[in-house]
């Protein structure tokens, strides 16, 4: 009885989201929501307000694999739409902002890859710091007001749909996913990040270059981050202070929903992209079922404490065991 | 002679922020008169509050090695409780019954953080914040998201008057509390085996539990004091600006933590106290201070303080290299 037990808790541990999503599936049969839920624009516009935390998601999961975390992707998110609303309303092209936001970008990962992997810093206080810092910068170039975009060009980035149905958002997502899965799978590079958040101190003696690497990968967080705030200011059309006051803590929960533990050497894009999915999934089932916004932001929080509570819970167990 | 200046070096290197900021301080006093006036001395007492008590259970909840993210919802929670109380219990129920609250919810995220077993900084890092937004939440279902005004209570509101803004001769009363409270904590850490514990537990936990020490109640105990304090705070809040709102705690969490690690506490536990915290609290308000004084916009306060409170996790890191 007691292994029956702990091999369903075995199975669980492993695939919380999956089993989550499902739960949530079976949820919405209710006949209240089942037409409203099971529909395809529902389904769409789901997959479509998941797609820029799924973007900032898959970069994070390569620092969190490093056995890193990256907390300031929040204020990086930001800086990137504000930025690049800033240099197109100056009367710069498109692409020029673009790259000079994903610039900013990679010189934010660049330092936190400085302060965490070079200086061995504590890496979830640095990037919270970082963060708080990045707020401050975004707030001082907007003045704290939304800024709009004059150039409507811009603002069909991320608007518009693929073949009339699908879109675009979804589809950079898409093409993001395969892109980062075949980095973590096929590259070298992907899997010496699994090797360094296995075992740093192992990695470093098989020869790995542990430090540039893992460097690497908190500057693809930030970059990432940075194309996501891109998408997101082109698809409100604004660049804003306000945006990803909670994306860094609910990226990384996510993240960590899949399966991708702290520990590091674990989890995958797969993984990383089914644990956002599960919050946002969550989200629109109170939104359909018309749960009050307060009561969501509970749910949301017990949901944190629950799944990073069995994260630790069940590296305890592994602790005790050995 | 020579090991006079290697001993001043040593003193500069192991506190390099402080003197950064004792040293801005300075210079702003020299180019605004105005800074070491009286009337902008006593603006600065005023606006002190509450950040120490918030700082104050942080240094210990750090010390034990550990961080605490959901001082933010408790200190919403209680204040936003604590208001609503006036009414129905008179002041001092609601402010009794607030502190109560506060050791509560400490209580129930130390007890939380225990069962899961989290040891490390990154688990207690985001389950303190799933707590915060639990609590946050709590207190946006009971008032609507409404802002409770003290003004409106029918009781007497003295003691909250008095926290607020009655001072005995020219020190504020808060001040007072604050003092008493301060020693009494000092005490409790650096002479009650109790206080001793937490210190050893942020040091090394193994070692502290194979040394036949609790861990698990000494970690109960920190996040039980951290809301105790945040309690404290949430009243002082509220009797200072003598509104509450459900979200009124927002910020102050690293606010606190900066005080802290400015202040020479170290984030990997087991070193420093909580008068070096209280030197950090009265740094970082100067600083906010002086660059009000320069005319600098909140904003820059904003990237500052983060600047800060990257720089000086990166010294403190240093140092042990």
């Amino acid at each position: 009885m007691k292994t029956a037990l702990s091999k369903i808790w075995k199975v669980i541990s492993k695939q919380k989201a999956v089993l989550a999503i499902l739960a949530l599936l079976l949820l919405m049969l209710m006949p209240q929501t089942r037409a409203m839920f099971y529909s395809s624009s529902n389904w769409m516009e789901m997959l479509r307000s998941a797609a820029i935390l799924e973007i900032v998601a898959f970069g994070v999961t390569v620092a969190v694999i490093c056995g890193g975390c990256d907390l300031s992707v929040g204020g990086t998110l930001c800086l990137g739409g504000i930025v690049t609303v800033l240099l197109i309303n100056a009367g710069w092209p498109i692409w020029l902002a673009t790259l000079v936001a994903l610039a900013c970008g990679a010189l934010v990962g660049f330092v936190n890859g400085f302060l965490v992997v070079h200086q061995k810093t504590e890496p979830f206080i640095i990037t919270l710091g970082m963060g708080m810092l990045l707020k401050g910068v975004c707030q001082q170039l907007t003045n704290a007001h939304p800024l709009t975009s004059t150039v409507p060009a811009f603002m069909k980035i991320s608007n518009g749909k693929l073949f009339g149905s699908i879109p675009l958002l979804v589809v950079y997502m898409i093409v993001l996913f395969v892109l980062f899965f075949c980095l973590l799978r096929f590259t070298s590079f992907g899997r010496n990040c699994y090797a360094i958040g296995g075992n740093y101190e192992v990695a470093k003696y098989s020869g790995i270059k542990v430090v540039p690497i893992k460097w690497t990968a908190f500057i693809i967080s930030g970059v990432t981050a940075t194309l996501a705030g891109v998408l997101l200011s082109s698809r409100m059309n604004t660049g804003n202070s306000v945006y990803g006051d909670t994306t860094g803590m609910m990226v990384n929960c996510g993240v960590v929903i899949g399966g991708t533990s702290f520990a590091g050497g674990q989890g995958g894009m797969l993984e990383s992209f089914l644990g956002i999915f599960v919050i946002q999934l969550l989200s629109n089932c109170m939104n359909t079922m018309k749960v009050d916004g307060f009561w969501q932001k509970l749910v949301e929080g017990l949901l944190i404490v629950a799944i990073i509570g069995a994260d630790c819970y069940s590296r305890k167990r592994k602790r005790e065991r050995v | 002679m020579k090991t006079k200046s290697s001993a001043a070096a040593t003193f500069l290197k192991q506190n390099l922020v402080l003197c950064g900021i004792v040293v801005l301080i300075m210079v702003t006093a020299i180019l605004q008169p105005k800074f070491l006036g009286a009337a902008n001395l006593t603006n600065v007492m005023r606006q002190l509050w509450p950040l120490p008590f918030i700082a104050l259970g942080m240094t210990f909840v750090i010390i034990g090695g550990f961080i605490d993210l959901s001082v933010v919802g408790m200190i919403s929670l209680v204040a936003v409780v604590t208001v609503s109380l006036i009414d129905p219990l008179g002041q001092v129920g609601a402010i009794l019954v607030g502190i109560l609250l506060g050791a509560l919810l400490g209580y129930i995220t130390g007890t939380v953080l225990t069962t899961c077993g989290a040891m490390t900084q990154a688990e207690v890092l985001f389950i303190t914040y799933g707590m915060s937004s639990v609590y946050m939440a709590i207190g946006l279902i009971f008032t609507n998201a409404e802002t409770l005004r003290i003004a409106r209570c029918t009781k007497p509101i003295t003691i909250f008057n008095a926290l607020g803004s009655g001072t005995v001769g020219i020190i504020p009363v808060v001040l007072i509390v604050f003092v008493v409270l301060l020693v009494i904590m000092h005490l409790f850490h650096t002479k009650t085996l109790a206080g001793r514990a937490i210190s050893l537990m942020g040091g090394n936990k193994d070692a502290a539990y194979l040394c036949g020490f609790n861990v698990k109640r000494s970690m109960r105990m920190v996040y039980t004091i951290s809301g105790v304090m945040s309690a404290l705070g949430a009243i002082s809040l509220v009797s200072r600006v003598t509104t509450a709102t459900a979200s009124c705690g927002t910020g102050y969490e690293t606010n606190a933590i900066l005080c802290v690690v400015v202040g020479g506490t170290t984030l990997k536990g087991g070193k420093g106290s909580v008068l070096r915290t209280m030197l950090g609290v009265v740094l970082i308000t100067l600083l906010g201070n002086c660059m009000n004084m320069l005319g600098l916009s909140t904003y820059m306060q904003t990237v500052m303080r983060g600047a800060v409170l990257v720089v000086a996790i990166w010294l403190d890191n240093r140092k042990e290299l």
